[in-house]
């Protein structure tokens, strides 16, 4: 009976959905309170004044809570009269039965069974007796909800169906179903941590809680425990288990034990080691000598130099060790190495520790190569502007100087006198002697003239020789030069006793043939030049300006220069500067004998410079400013073009020999030219820094010398061997100084002795000096 | 075809194919800066220059071989790998899982170098050639203060005076050690190690300063090459005198930082002594004092023996010595004629260390030369009361109390002395005086031109004479004469000194030469001005000046060979001439010093 109940209240506790209040009769057995007022409830559900009416609403005992309470609530206030001293009853039941629940009877005693069983019966079970306890009446819905809204207990009345009747909850019960539904203990006095209490009294103990021996397999090893340690160690044997553990630092060992293998080659490429650190010397010791410290002057001098140019490292002197301090740069330096070694590019470079005087070829001594001039013997004073150019008679007695200031003076070379003086009007810009030696004739060229002087030297033989040389006739003197135009006219120079060539242009250099008979005259085509004097001086000033030019250019610079308008170009044949550059009228060859004049039947490609006679044979050099043409005159045809390479040439000379010549260019080089070498230079001097002005060959002797502006002349040794397989052999062997410059010009000529190793040079500064070995 | 234009799967050619850019190869590695950077120092990688630089000047090119060279690399790997490692570490730090990140720390891989050393310097002596830096930058590691936020560890520091320590009792044992430079950077050591010449830096001992300047990193860099292989030098090196590395401390000296000497090295023949007197080896001063004294008997004795051995008398030692000095007079046949020399600088010589001495190069220097040497402090051999030290060196103002028995001397003394291979006279070292001045012993006096300081002078004839003293030494008496090694020597001097006449034999020819020169310059003068005399008599004038063209005639001489050259000869003579003026510039400027500090002094 206790045992079917308690699973009922088990039942109840366990779906509290099927009644409202079976949630009350649930929880522990062991507290009483509760326990008790829920068996109370039990006791009076087991009432046998409960109806056995079934009720067909309440179909099935797992209603939901709402429809429940909502069918409870309209049950209630049927059998509200009815259930009222029940109600009670079960109160007074309540208080009075506090600790057993056994005795309590339940009213229906039907048991723990569906409900909807007794649905269609009228009776909902029996009570204790077998007797059946009839449902209550049904009261209409209508009359139960009036009830239910009079009566303000309702909200705590609850329909029991299974006693089918309404119980009225107390207030106590409400307050433990809320705070069942807080989810707390149900009773408000129940304390769920509750100090503990050592019930146990330990000491005085005479016996332990449990006298068992202490087993035997605490003492032997685990046989488990053996087999895993037998497996692991097979484990690790058959190395199934590695050991990732870090191993212990390995300290050095012998790398390098035998340097035999050593010898194979590594497959990168070669490895150039850091040079060393430079080594310190003396400045850097702690205790220096006196002199290797800078004084505070030098010192303060630092600062105003540049800052890579500064002393990186300043010495200074500590008078014992205990007082060198820590150097402050150690580490920097030692960074700076370190960024040396792997941020600069290593390349292996030559360092050539030699002599710096082995790079200079070995050359002969110079005494070996004596004679040549070395000092300055004598002086020639007289001219009043600078000395343009000088020749020295065939037999070196005597010597004659131009000057720019207009005058031609004959010179008697060891002593010094002057000997004879012509004023010739302009500037002299060359003459030449006559290399016979006994017609003493002077070409000199003066502007557009070339004079032809008699010097009045020699006997009188020879004076009358010269004097039938130099007579022309006036009348065929245009005729000769046939269908053209004549470029030049011979005339008689009644002043000074000569010829006068005129030319159409400025004659620059004039140069004997070696024969004596012909000679070279050069008119450089400088075009602007000759046209602004062609304006200036020409006979068709009046005229409308015409002027035939090959360049466009060169005209329109013309207009701009002189304001002249409406320049129209005309082909003349009389008068055309195209003719004579095209035809290279810049170089005339003159017949003394025939008072004749040719051009050269050539095409002259740049501007000539200086033309030259070969010393034995018909040909004849011209120097234009890129190249020297070699012409055979006999032939009539070009022989070699010699490519100088050089800015602009302004002076040759060819060797005696012939086969040599050298170039001087107005940058201050020197090419000298082996013409049966190469058509290039066989070897450039570079000795002046200025314009060299003229170059010469000493006749006999093996030397040659170089003029220049820069006021020095270059002696050279410069000998010619016979045998073609060796090469000349060129030895530089002395700087003549002497000279001033004035406007910027230095000496101006130079020229060699006939016989004498003695050089003459012509200065700007109107001296002119000789120099003697 | 066009020049720049390269048809589609054409290889590049020239420069571009050989040569890369730095950020190419960064890409081409797929590494990042710093690590190159770490790579190039580790391998040896340097920057090249192409002839052409095909991308502008300024990039940094490599080649491509060295970069392929550094593909191959397996640090690169073992980087990456130390990178997931470091994620993993802080992932573990982050998660607060203390002891993973601890396990992990410990297993962090790291690289190996000695398989690029061997890379780098296939024989020993390649090695030995480099160790310049090596050195310099280990000694100056040891000396510097470790400190967190410069990321130089503790360790470190002790690895590298470790390091440091073990090279120098190497060089110090095997009297190595050539010269000595005192230099305000710090003192200079020059060694003799297989033939080849060290010479490194080791910064004064006081605290180094690491300035914010540098980048310390490239340094560590450096550092992490050259430790290990220091390391393995020294392990060579103690190898091969039959030593083992690392060699065993004496933890007492150590503790009291008596530098070099708390590195053991004993000599085979030794070996058994010093076991011996390992054996009664309790810890206390007196003791330990008596331990090194009978140390140094020990060498002392031995080179008894081995003096005896060259007078060749069969000492009356027992058989196993005789063992030993078998093994010592071939180990004596090996060493050079130098190291014999340096060997017996400091011989049969005590010197006592003062306080306030810095120890730690003298311990260094003065066993390296054959000398003993005591210090004031714990530890120390013996005392300052030792009646038999020779030289004690001082470094204040006055000394207080002294020994007659002994010189009390400047430090510098030490060093000059090591410097010019005799012992030079004290009187002015003496405490209190000015010393004469530190000569660098790396110049070289020979050079023409060279300016040569008067102390220089003065150690020369020091030299000279201290060699001729040596010829009548007592240990070589007249039947010596057949001792190879005294006849040596005797040639040796023979040949210095016929040296010496020879140049002075020149230079007295110079002289002469000169004289007759001047003589006929002045002669030449001599016709220029009776030339001028004729010459104003005729009328026309001349140059008198002629001494001014006597000077312009040496120049034109001179002059005259450049004529002759090639321009490309021509510019290097010039740039050799430039060169050399300056070095004369300052060879002048010294002179010209020494003759204003002369002429104030008179």
């Amino acid at each position: 009976m206790t045992g079917k109940k308690k699973a009922t209240k088990q039942n109840n506790h366990e779906d509290p959905s099927e009644k409202f209040p079976s949630p009350t009769a649930s929880d522990s057995d062991s507290d009483s309170d509760y326990q008790d007022s829920s068996t109370d409830d039990d006791d009076s559900s087991f009432s046998p004044d409960s109806q056995s009416e079934s009720e067909p609403e309440n179909g099935s005992p797992e209603n939901d809570v709402s429809g429940d309470s909502e069918a409870g609530a309209s049950k209630d206030e049927v059998h509200d009269e009815d259930g009222g001293n029940e109600s009670s009853d079960l109160h007074q039941g309540g208080a009075e039965s506090d600790s057993s629940e056994d005795e309590v009877a339940p009213r229906n005693t039907v048991g723990d069974v569906p409900l909807k069983w007794y649905d269609d019966e009228p009776h909902i079970g029996y009570d204790i007796k077998g007797k059946k306890i009839k449902k209550k009446e049904k009261q209409d819905k209508l009359d139960s909800f009036l009830a239910n809204v009079d009566d303000s207990k309702s909200w705590r009345k609850v329909y029991d169906e299974y006693n089918d009747e309404v119980v009225e909850l107390t207030k106590d019960e409400i307050k433990l179903i809320g705070r069942l539904i807080k989810n707390r203990a149900p009773h408000a006095d129940f304390d769920p941590y509750p100090d503990y209490v050592d019930w146990f009294k330990w000491e005085d103990a005479k016996h332990p809680l449990s006298n068992a021996p202490e087993p035997k397999r605490r003492f032997i090893p685990s046989k488990w425990e053996d087999k895993r340690v037998v497996q692991l160690v097979r484990a690790i044997r058959k190395g199934l288990i590695p050991f990732n553990k870090p191993k212990e630092e390995d300290g050095p060992y012998l790398l390098w034990g035998d340097d035999s293998g050593s010898t194979e080659k590594a497959n990168h490429l070669a490895y150039i080691p850091a040079p060393k650190r430079r080594l310190p010397g003396n400045d850097e010791s702690y205790n220096p000598p006196l002199e290797y410290i800078p004084t505070q002057e030098e010192i303060n001098s630092y600062q105003l130099m540049y800052e890579e140019d500064r002393p990186k490292f300043i010495p200074k002197r500590f008078t014992s060790m205990r007082s060198i301090p820590a150097y402050e740069n150690a580490m920097k330096d030692c960074f700076e190495r370190c960024l040396d070694l792997y941020l600069c590019p290593r390349v292996r470079k030559k360092r050539l520790n030699i002599d710096p005087e082995s790079l200079k070829p070995k050359l002969p001594s110079r005494k070996e190569l004596k004679p040549y001039p070395i000092t300055c013997y004598i002086e020639y004073k007289g001219h009043e502007d600078a000395v343009t150019s000088i020749s020295i008679e065939a037999s070196g007695q005597w010597m004659a100087s131009g000057s720019s200031d207009g005058t031609v003076r004959i010179w008697e070379v060891e002593t010094g006198r002057c000997l004879r003086q012509w004023e010739v009007g302009e500037a002299v810009s060359c003459i030449a002697w006559n290399p016979l030696p006994d017609i003493h004739i002077l070409a000199v060229s003066v502007g557009q003239d070339v004079l032809l002087l008699n010097t009045c030297l020699g006997d009188e033989e020879e004076q009358k020789r010269i004097k039938d040389l130099l007579w022309v006739d006036p009348s065929t003197a245009s005729d000769d030069s046939g269908n053209k135009a004549p470029s030049v006219s011979w005339l008689k120079d009644d002043k000074h006793e000569g010829l006068r060539l005129r030319h159409f242009k400025t004659v620059t250099t004039v140069e004997w043939h070696r024969k004596g008979d012909y000679f070279s005259t050069v008119m450089p085509a400088d075009i602007l030049f000759e046209c602004y004097k062609y304006m200036i001086h020409g006979p068709y000033r009046k005229q409308t300006v015409k002027l035939v030019v090959d360049y466009i250019f060169v005209s329109c610079f013309v207009i701009g220069l002189n304001g002249t308008r409406g320049i129209k170009c005309y082909t003349r044949t009389g008068f055309s500067l195209t003719s004579s550059l095209r035809e290279s009228r810049a170089v005339l060859i003159h017949q003394l004998s025939k008072k004749l004049t040719q051009k050269l039947p050539f095409k002259l490609h740049g501007l000539a410079v200086r033309s030259t006679f070969h010393p034995s044979r018909s040909i004849f050099f011209v120097c234009t400013k890129k190249s020297v043409r070699v012409y055979d005159l006999l032939k009539t045809k070009v022989i070699k073009k010699l490519d100088t390479g050089l800015r602009e040439a302004s002076s040759i000379a060819v060797h005696p020999g012939g086969d040599n010549l050298i170039v001087g260019s107005k940058e201050g080089k020197m090419c000298w030219f082996d013409m049966d070498l190469s058509s290039k230079p066989y070897k450039i001097l570079k000795c002046h820094p200025k314009d060299i002005n003229n170059v010469v060959f000493h006749r006999s002797y093996p030397l040659f010398a170089s003029c220049s502006d820069d006021c020095t002349a270059y002696v050279f040794h410069g000998m010619v061997y016979s045998d073609l397989n060796q090469n000349p052999l060129i030895v530089p062997l002395e700087i003549l100084r002497g000279h001033t410059s004035s406007n910027g010009r230095g000496i101006l000529d130079c020229k060699f002795h006939p016989r004498q190793p003695w050089l003459f040079t012509a200065g700007a500064d109107k001296l002119i000096k000789l120099y003697c070995h | 075809m066009v020049k720049h234009y390269r048809p589609p799967g054409k290889k590049k050619e020239g420069n571009a194919a050989k040569f890369v850019t730095r950020s190419q190869a960064l890409k081409h590695l797929q590494i990042s800066l710093p690590l190159f950077r770490k790579l190039c120092i580790l391998k040896g990688v340097t920057p090249r220059e192409p002839k052409k630089k095909f991308k502008g000047t300024h990039q940094t090119y490599y080649h491509v071989k060295d970069i392929a060279f550094l593909h191959h690399e397996p640090l690169v790997e073992i980087h990456r790998a130390i990178r997931v490692h470091e994620k993993k570490i802080k992932k573990a730090e982050a998660k607060k899982n203390l002891e993973r990140a601890k396990r992990l720390r410990e297993r962090t891989p790291k690289p190996k170098i000695d398989r690029i050393i061997r890379q780098r310097y296939p024989r020993f002596v390649d090695a030995l050639g480099e160790l310049d830096d090596c050195l310099t930058m280990v000694h100056l590691f040891a000396a510097l203060p470790a400190s967190q936020s410069k990321k130089i560890d503790v360790e470190c520091v002790h690895t590298c005076r470790r390091l440091a320590h073990e090279w120098q009792a190497f060089i110090s044992r095997t009297h190595k050690l050539r010269k000595t430079f005192v230099s305000v950077k710090g003192i200079y050591y020059q060694a003799d190690v297989e033939g080849q010449t060290i010479t490194w830096l080791t910064p004064h001992s006081l605290q180094q300063v690491v300035t914010d300047d540098i980048d310390i990193t490239t340094m560590l860099n450096f550092l992490q090459l050259y430790e290990p292989l220091l390391g393995f030098v020294n392990f060579r090196l103690y190898h091969s005198i039959n030593l083992k590395y690392p060699p065993k401390t004496d933890p007492r000296l150590e503790a009291i930082a008596a530098d070099v000497l708390y590195i053991k090295i004993f000599f085979p023949n030794h070996a058994d002594l010093y076991a011996l007197l390992k054996s009664d080896h309790v810890a206390g001063s007196g003791q330990v004092e008596t331990n090194q004294k009978e140390a140094e008997s020990g060498v002392e004795k031995s080179e008894l023996r081995l003096a005896q051995l060259q007078h060749q008398l069969p000492s009356n030692e027992q058989p196993g010595a005789l063992m030993h000095l078998v093994e010592e007079v071939t180990g004596e046949d090996e060493e050079d004629q130098d190291t014999r020399e340096c060997k017996r600088l400091f011989k049969n010589m005590k010197f006592f260390l003062s306080r306030e001495v810095h120890r730690e190069s003298f311990l260094f220097v003065i066993p390296a030369f054959g000398g003993t040497v005591s210090w004031e402090g714990e530890g120390a051999p013996f005392g300052e009361s030792d009646q038999s030290i020779s030289h004690q060196i001082v470094d204040r103002e006055s000394q207080g109390h002294r020994f007659l028995s002994r010189e009390y001397v400047q430090p510098q003394w030490v060093y000059d002395c090591v410097n010019a291979r005799i012992i030079l006279p004290t009187e002015n070292y003496l405490v209190g005086r000015t010393p004469p001045p530190h000569l660098s012993p790396f110049i070289n006096y020979d050079e023409e031109g060279a300016y040569v300081p008067d102390y220089a002078k003065t150690i020369k004839h020091l030299q000279a004479a201290a060699r001729k003293e040596v010829l009548p030494l007592p240990g070589f008496g007249k039947e010596d004469l057949e001792d190879p090694q005294n006849l040596l020597i005797g040639g040796l001097i023979d040949r210095a000194e016929a040296n010496e006449a020879a140049q002075k034999k020149q230079k007295m020819k110079i002289l002469e030469q000169q004289y007759h020169d001047d003589l006929k310059k002045e002669l030449k003068g001599d016709t220029h001005t009776s030339a001028d005399s004729k010459e104003t008599s005729t009328g026309a004038e001349l140059n008198g000046e002629s001494t001014r063209n006597v000077q312009e005639n040496i120049d034109d001489s001179s002059d005259m060979g450049k004529l002759m050259l090639s321009r490309k000869k021509r510019k290097l003579l010039e740039a050799m001439q430039i060169s050399n003026a300056r070095k004369q510039g300052k060879t002048d400027l010294l002179r010209q010093r020494k003759k204003k500090i002369d002429e104030a002094k008179s």
